[in-house]
Protein backbone atom coordinates (compact mmCIF):
# COMPACT_ATOMS: atom_id res chain seq x y z
CA UNK A 1 0.00 0.00 0.00
CA UNK A 2 1.40 3.37 -1.09
CA UNK A 3 0.94 6.47 1.02
CA UNK A 4 -1.71 8.70 -0.58
CA UNK A 5 -2.36 12.41 -0.32
CA UNK A 6 -5.66 14.24 0.30
CA UNK A 7 -5.73 15.29 -3.35
CA UNK A 8 -5.44 11.70 -4.54
CA UNK A 9 -9.03 11.17 -3.38
CA UNK A 10 -12.42 12.41 -4.55
CA UNK A 11 -13.74 13.76 -1.23
CA UNK A 12 -17.49 13.79 -0.71
CA UNK A 13 -19.44 15.97 1.72
CA UNK A 14 -22.46 14.67 3.62
CA UNK A 15 -24.41 17.27 5.58
CA UNK A 16 -28.03 16.26 6.12
CA UNK A 17 -31.00 17.23 8.27
CA UNK A 18 -30.72 16.47 12.02
CA UNK A 19 -30.52 12.79 12.95
CA UNK A 20 -30.88 10.89 16.22
CA UNK A 21 -27.83 10.16 18.38
CA UNK A 22 -28.26 6.41 17.80
CA UNK A 23 -28.36 6.86 14.02
CA UNK A 24 -25.18 8.94 14.16
CA UNK A 25 -23.38 6.11 15.99
CA UNK A 26 -24.57 3.62 13.37
CA UNK A 27 -23.71 5.87 10.40
CA UNK A 28 -20.10 6.08 11.59
CA UNK A 29 -19.94 2.30 11.67
CA UNK A 30 -21.58 1.82 8.24
CA UNK A 31 -19.73 4.59 6.38
CA UNK A 32 -16.33 3.46 7.68
CA UNK A 33 -17.09 -0.02 6.31
CA UNK A 34 -18.27 1.39 2.99
CA UNK A 35 -15.06 3.39 2.50
CA UNK A 36 -12.96 0.41 3.61
CA UNK A 37 -14.73 -1.82 1.10
CA UNK A 38 -14.23 0.72 -1.68
CA UNK A 39 -17.97 1.22 -2.21
CA UNK A 40 -17.84 4.87 -1.11
CA UNK A 41 -15.35 7.62 -1.88
CA UNK A 42 -13.58 9.15 1.13
CA UNK A 43 -16.10 11.34 2.91
CA UNK A 44 -16.44 14.28 5.28
CA UNK A 45 -19.70 14.12 7.23
CA UNK A 46 -20.97 17.09 9.25
CA UNK A 47 -23.40 15.99 11.95
CA UNK A 48 -26.64 17.72 12.89
CA UNK A 49 -28.17 16.55 16.14
CA UNK A 50 -31.92 15.98 16.48
CA UNK A 51 -31.79 15.66 20.29
CA UNK A 52 -29.42 16.02 23.23
CA UNK A 53 -27.05 13.20 24.09
CA UNK A 54 -24.11 12.07 26.12
CA UNK A 55 -21.76 10.11 23.86
CA UNK A 56 -19.40 7.91 25.84
CA UNK A 57 -16.22 6.35 24.49
CA UNK A 58 -16.02 2.67 23.54
CA UNK A 59 -14.18 1.74 26.77
CA UNK A 60 -15.75 4.08 29.29
CA UNK A 61 -17.74 2.75 32.20
CA UNK A 62 -21.35 3.87 31.90
CA UNK A 63 -21.74 3.98 35.68
CA UNK A 64 -18.46 5.82 36.30
CA UNK A 65 -18.98 8.44 33.58
CA UNK A 66 -22.69 9.25 33.57
CA UNK A 67 -25.20 10.20 36.24
CA UNK A 68 -28.05 8.30 34.57
CA UNK A 69 -30.68 9.79 36.86
CA UNK A 70 -29.57 13.35 35.97
CA UNK A 71 -29.49 12.41 32.27
CA UNK A 72 -33.08 11.16 32.49
CA UNK A 73 -34.16 14.29 34.35
CA UNK A 74 -32.72 16.50 31.60
CA UNK A 75 -34.10 14.27 28.80
CA UNK A 76 -30.62 13.36 27.59
CA UNK A 77 -30.03 10.08 25.77
CA UNK A 78 -26.84 8.16 26.54
CA UNK A 79 -25.12 6.41 23.61
CA UNK A 80 -21.81 4.61 23.18
CA UNK A 81 -19.67 5.19 20.10
CA UNK A 82 -17.35 2.78 18.28
CA UNK A 83 -14.17 4.71 19.09
CA UNK A 84 -12.26 5.22 22.32
CA UNK A 85 -11.80 8.57 24.02
CA UNK A 86 -13.89 10.52 26.49
CA UNK A 87 -17.52 11.41 27.09
CA UNK A 88 -19.11 14.27 25.18
CA UNK A 89 -22.09 16.31 26.24
CA UNK A 90 -24.18 17.27 23.22
CA UNK A 91 -27.08 19.67 22.85
CA UNK A 92 -28.32 20.50 19.34
CA UNK A 93 -26.73 23.74 18.24
CA UNK A 94 -24.04 23.57 20.93
CA UNK A 95 -21.47 21.45 19.18
CA UNK A 96 -19.93 21.05 15.75
CA UNK A 97 -19.30 17.37 15.11
CA UNK A 98 -17.75 15.86 12.00
CA UNK A 99 -16.44 12.52 10.80
CA UNK A 100 -13.76 11.82 8.23
CA UNK A 101 -13.90 8.38 6.59
CA UNK A 102 -10.57 7.84 4.88
CA UNK A 103 -8.54 5.04 3.37
CA UNK A 104 -5.73 3.96 5.70
CA UNK A 105 -3.26 4.82 2.94
CA UNK A 106 -3.76 8.51 3.81
CA UNK A 107 -1.96 8.07 7.14
CA UNK A 108 0.32 5.18 6.24
CA UNK A 109 3.60 5.36 8.11
CA UNK A 110 2.39 8.04 10.53
CA UNK A 111 2.43 7.51 14.28
CA UNK A 112 -0.95 7.76 16.06
CA UNK A 113 0.04 11.19 17.32
CA UNK A 114 0.92 12.37 13.82
CA UNK A 115 -2.24 10.87 12.34
CA UNK A 116 -4.50 12.75 14.77
CA UNK A 117 -2.85 16.07 13.97
CA UNK A 118 -2.82 15.25 10.24
CA UNK A 119 -6.59 14.72 10.06
CA UNK A 120 -7.35 18.06 11.72
CA UNK A 121 -4.73 20.33 10.13
CA UNK A 122 -7.45 21.82 7.88
CA UNK A 123 -9.54 22.64 10.97
CA UNK A 124 -6.65 24.50 12.61
CA UNK A 125 -6.34 26.47 9.39
CA UNK A 126 -10.09 27.22 9.29
CA UNK A 127 -9.97 28.34 12.92
CA UNK A 128 -7.00 30.57 12.09
CA UNK A 129 -9.04 32.16 9.31
CA UNK A 130 -11.69 32.89 11.95
CA UNK A 131 -9.10 34.60 14.13
CA UNK A 132 -8.59 31.74 16.59
CA UNK A 133 -5.06 30.63 17.30
CA UNK A 134 -5.55 26.92 17.86
CA UNK A 135 -3.16 23.99 17.96
CA UNK A 136 -3.11 20.25 18.43
CA UNK A 137 -2.55 19.04 21.96
CA UNK A 138 -1.62 15.36 22.00
CA UNK A 139 -3.02 12.92 22.32
CA UNK A 140 -6.33 13.98 20.83
CA UNK A 141 -7.36 17.56 21.64
CA UNK A 142 -7.63 20.80 19.70
CA UNK A 143 -6.93 23.62 22.11
CA UNK A 144 -6.42 27.38 22.22
CA UNK A 145 -5.14 30.00 24.63
CA UNK A 146 -8.63 30.17 26.13
CA UNK A 147 -8.91 26.42 26.66
CA UNK A 148 -9.90 23.22 24.95
CA UNK A 149 -12.00 23.52 21.80
CA UNK A 150 -12.40 19.94 20.60
CA UNK A 151 -11.64 16.28 21.14
CA UNK A 152 -10.93 13.69 18.45
CA UNK A 153 -11.07 9.90 18.25
CA UNK A 154 -10.01 7.37 15.63
CA UNK A 155 -10.85 3.78 14.87
CA UNK A 156 -9.46 1.53 12.13
CA UNK A 157 -11.59 -0.95 10.21
CA UNK A 158 -10.65 -3.07 7.23
CA UNK A 159 -8.64 -0.62 5.17
CA UNK A 160 -10.39 2.50 6.43
CA UNK A 161 -9.88 4.89 9.30
CA UNK A 162 -12.62 6.87 10.98
CA UNK A 163 -11.52 10.16 12.50
CA UNK A 164 -14.31 12.02 14.26
CA UNK A 165 -14.27 15.22 16.27
CA UNK A 166 -16.65 17.10 18.50
CA UNK A 167 -16.01 20.83 18.90
CA UNK A 168 -17.67 22.93 21.59
CA UNK A 169 -19.63 25.78 20.01
CA UNK A 170 -21.56 26.76 23.10
CA UNK A 171 -21.94 24.94 26.38
CA UNK A 172 -24.25 24.71 29.35
CA UNK A 173 -21.44 23.87 31.76
CA UNK A 174 -23.72 23.50 34.77
CA UNK A 175 -25.89 20.94 33.00
CA UNK A 176 -22.83 19.13 31.64
CA UNK A 177 -21.34 18.78 35.12
CA UNK A 178 -24.71 17.60 36.42
CA UNK A 179 -24.76 14.72 33.91
CA UNK A 180 -21.08 13.80 33.49
CA UNK A 181 -19.01 12.55 36.38
CA UNK A 182 -15.62 14.17 35.80
CA UNK A 183 -13.18 12.80 38.33
CA UNK A 184 -10.32 14.59 39.98
CA UNK A 185 -7.75 12.07 38.70
CA UNK A 186 -8.67 12.96 35.12
CA UNK A 187 -7.81 16.61 35.77
CA UNK A 188 -4.62 15.85 37.68
CA UNK A 189 -2.21 16.77 34.89
CA UNK A 190 -4.32 19.43 33.20
CA UNK A 191 -3.33 22.17 35.63
CA UNK A 192 -6.88 23.30 36.28
CA UNK A 193 -9.29 22.59 39.10
CA UNK A 194 -12.56 23.42 37.43
CA UNK A 195 -13.76 21.09 34.70
CA UNK A 196 -16.02 23.82 33.32
CA UNK A 197 -13.00 26.06 32.79
CA UNK A 198 -11.27 23.46 30.64
CA UNK A 199 -13.50 24.18 27.65
CA UNK A 200 -13.60 27.48 25.76
CA UNK A 201 -16.32 27.29 23.15
CA UNK A 202 -16.24 28.68 19.61
CA UNK A 203 -19.21 30.97 20.10
CA UNK A 204 -17.45 33.21 22.59
CA UNK A 205 -14.21 33.05 20.62
CA UNK A 206 -15.64 33.91 17.18
CA UNK A 207 -18.88 35.80 17.89
CA UNK A 208 -20.22 34.02 14.80
CA UNK A 209 -23.33 31.87 14.36
CA UNK A 210 -22.64 28.13 14.38
CA UNK A 211 -23.66 27.86 10.70
CA UNK A 212 -21.05 30.45 9.74
CA UNK A 213 -18.30 28.50 11.51
CA UNK A 214 -19.36 25.31 9.69
CA UNK A 215 -19.48 27.19 6.38
CA UNK A 216 -15.91 28.41 6.93
CA UNK A 217 -14.72 24.91 7.84
CA UNK A 218 -16.30 23.34 4.75
CA UNK A 219 -14.86 26.08 2.52
CA UNK A 220 -11.39 25.52 3.95
CA UNK A 221 -11.59 21.75 3.46
CA UNK A 222 -12.82 22.29 -0.11
CA UNK A 223 -10.01 24.71 -0.92
CA UNK A 224 -7.24 22.58 0.60
CA UNK A 225 -8.33 19.05 -0.24
CA UNK A 226 -11.14 19.27 -2.80
CA UNK A 227 -14.73 18.41 -1.84
CA UNK A 228 -17.86 17.54 -3.83
CA UNK A 229 -21.36 17.73 -2.42
CA UNK A 230 -22.53 14.17 -1.90
CA UNK A 231 -25.31 12.38 -0.07
CA UNK A 232 -26.06 9.26 1.89
CA UNK A 233 -27.11 6.36 -0.31
CA UNK A 234 -30.50 4.83 0.48
CA UNK A 235 -28.92 1.44 1.20
CA UNK A 236 -26.43 3.04 3.61
CA UNK A 237 -29.27 4.70 5.51
CA UNK A 238 -31.28 1.45 5.65
CA UNK A 239 -28.23 -0.40 6.96
CA UNK A 240 -27.53 2.29 9.58
CA UNK A 241 -31.14 2.37 10.75
CA UNK A 242 -31.08 -1.41 11.16
CA UNK A 243 -27.79 -1.27 13.12
CA UNK A 244 -29.23 1.53 15.23
CA UNK A 245 -32.14 -0.70 16.23
CA UNK A 246 -30.27 -3.95 16.73
CA UNK A 247 -26.98 -2.73 18.21
CA UNK A 248 -26.51 0.91 19.08
CA UNK A 249 -29.76 1.41 21.02
CA UNK A 250 -29.44 -1.90 22.88
CA UNK A 251 -28.70 -1.92 26.62
CA UNK A 252 -26.08 -4.62 25.91
CA UNK A 253 -24.05 -2.19 23.77
CA UNK A 254 -24.64 0.97 25.81
CA UNK A 255 -23.82 -0.88 29.05
CA UNK A 256 -21.10 -3.03 27.48
CA UNK A 257 -18.61 -1.57 29.96
CA UNK A 258 -20.92 -1.25 32.96
CA UNK B 1 -12.85 -1.68 44.70
CA UNK B 2 -11.94 1.12 42.35
CA UNK B 3 -8.64 2.61 41.19
CA UNK B 4 -7.85 5.39 38.72
CA UNK B 5 -4.58 6.43 37.12
CA UNK B 6 -4.01 9.25 34.65
CA UNK B 7 -1.15 7.87 32.60
CA UNK B 8 1.43 10.66 32.10
CA UNK B 9 1.14 11.71 28.45
CA UNK B 10 -1.73 9.24 28.12
CA UNK B 11 -5.34 8.78 29.10
CA UNK B 12 -7.35 7.88 32.19
CA UNK B 13 -7.05 4.22 33.15
CA UNK B 14 -9.69 2.86 35.53
CA UNK B 15 -9.94 -0.52 37.24
CA UNK B 16 -12.92 -1.90 39.14
CA UNK B 17 -12.42 -5.25 40.82
CA UNK B 18 -13.22 -7.49 43.76
CA UNK B 19 -10.98 -9.78 45.81
CA UNK B 20 -12.15 -13.33 46.49
CA UNK B 21 -10.04 -15.84 48.43
CA UNK B 22 -7.07 -13.50 48.14
CA UNK B 23 -7.31 -13.28 44.35
CA UNK B 24 -8.47 -10.63 41.86
CA UNK B 25 -12.00 -11.23 40.57
CA UNK B 26 -14.55 -9.42 38.37
CA UNK B 27 -11.78 -7.24 36.94
CA UNK B 28 -13.08 -4.47 34.69
CA UNK B 29 -10.76 -2.10 32.85
CA UNK B 30 -12.30 1.14 31.56
CA UNK B 31 -11.28 4.66 30.60
CA UNK B 32 -10.93 7.17 27.76
CA UNK B 33 -7.98 5.42 26.10
CA UNK B 34 -7.79 3.96 22.58
CA UNK B 35 -7.51 0.21 22.10
CA UNK B 36 -7.92 -1.88 18.96
CA UNK B 37 -9.38 -4.31 18.30
CA UNK B 38 -11.97 -3.60 20.98
CA UNK B 39 -12.07 -7.30 21.94
CA UNK B 40 -8.66 -6.73 23.58
CA UNK B 41 -10.52 -5.19 26.53
CA UNK B 42 -11.87 -8.60 27.55
CA UNK B 43 -8.48 -10.20 26.95
CA UNK B 44 -6.91 -7.76 29.41
CA UNK B 45 -9.66 -8.28 32.01
CA UNK B 46 -9.18 -12.04 31.80
CA UNK B 47 -5.39 -11.74 32.05
CA UNK B 48 -5.74 -9.93 35.38
CA UNK B 49 -8.34 -12.28 36.80
CA UNK B 50 -7.02 -14.67 39.46
CA UNK B 51 -3.78 -12.85 40.29
CA UNK B 52 -2.91 -12.89 43.99
CA UNK B 53 -4.01 -9.65 45.65
CA UNK B 54 -0.38 -8.92 46.56
CA UNK B 55 0.94 -9.30 42.99
CA UNK B 56 3.31 -6.45 42.19
CA UNK B 57 3.07 -4.02 39.29
CA UNK B 58 5.73 -5.79 37.26
CA UNK B 59 3.91 -9.13 37.43
CA UNK B 60 0.55 -7.56 36.56
CA UNK B 61 2.00 -5.62 33.62
CA UNK B 62 3.83 -8.69 32.33
CA UNK B 63 0.71 -10.84 32.28
CA UNK B 64 -1.24 -8.14 30.42
CA UNK B 65 1.54 -7.84 27.85
CA UNK B 66 1.79 -11.59 27.33
CA UNK B 67 -1.96 -11.96 26.85
CA UNK B 68 -2.09 -9.46 23.98
CA UNK B 69 -1.21 -10.41 20.43
CA UNK B 70 1.24 -8.28 18.46
CA UNK B 71 -1.47 -6.59 16.39
CA UNK B 72 -3.19 -4.94 19.38
CA UNK B 73 -2.90 -1.15 19.24
CA UNK B 74 -2.81 0.96 22.39
CA UNK B 75 -2.85 4.75 22.43
CA UNK B 76 -2.88 6.52 25.78
CA UNK B 77 -2.75 3.14 27.53
CA UNK B 78 -0.01 0.66 28.48
CA UNK B 79 0.33 -2.58 30.47
CA UNK B 80 2.28 -0.60 33.10
CA UNK B 81 -0.50 1.99 33.47
CA UNK B 82 -3.08 -0.78 33.84
CA UNK B 83 -0.93 -2.34 36.57
CA UNK B 84 -0.75 0.98 38.45
CA UNK B 85 -4.55 1.32 38.33
CA UNK B 86 -4.92 -2.25 39.67
CA UNK B 87 -2.55 -1.53 42.58
CA UNK B 88 -4.43 1.69 43.33
CA UNK B 89 -7.74 -0.19 43.42
CA UNK B 90 -6.24 -2.69 45.85
CA UNK B 91 -4.64 -0.01 48.03
CA UNK B 92 -7.64 2.25 48.24
CA UNK B 93 -8.51 1.30 51.79
CA UNK B 94 -4.93 1.63 52.97
CA UNK B 95 -4.77 5.15 51.48
CA UNK B 96 -8.02 6.33 53.02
Amino acid sequence: MMRTDWRDHDWQLIHTAPQSPTLHMALDDVLTHEVGAGRRAPTLRIWEWASPAVVIGRFQSLRNEVDSEAARRHGIEVVRRVSGGGAMFIEPGNTITYSIYAPQSLVKGLSFQEAYAFFDAWVLQALGELGIKAWYQPLNDITSEGGKIAGAAQVHRGGAVLHHVTMAYDIDAAKMLDVLRIGREKLSDKGTVSAAKRVDPLRSQTGLPREAVIERMVATFRRLHGLSDGSLRADELVQAEALGHTKFSSPAWIGDVA
Amino acid sequence: MHGEYKMPGGKLVVIDLAVRDGRLADVQLSGDFFLEPDSALDTINRALEGHPEHADEAALAASVRHALSADVMMYGLSPEAIAVAVRRALHREAEA
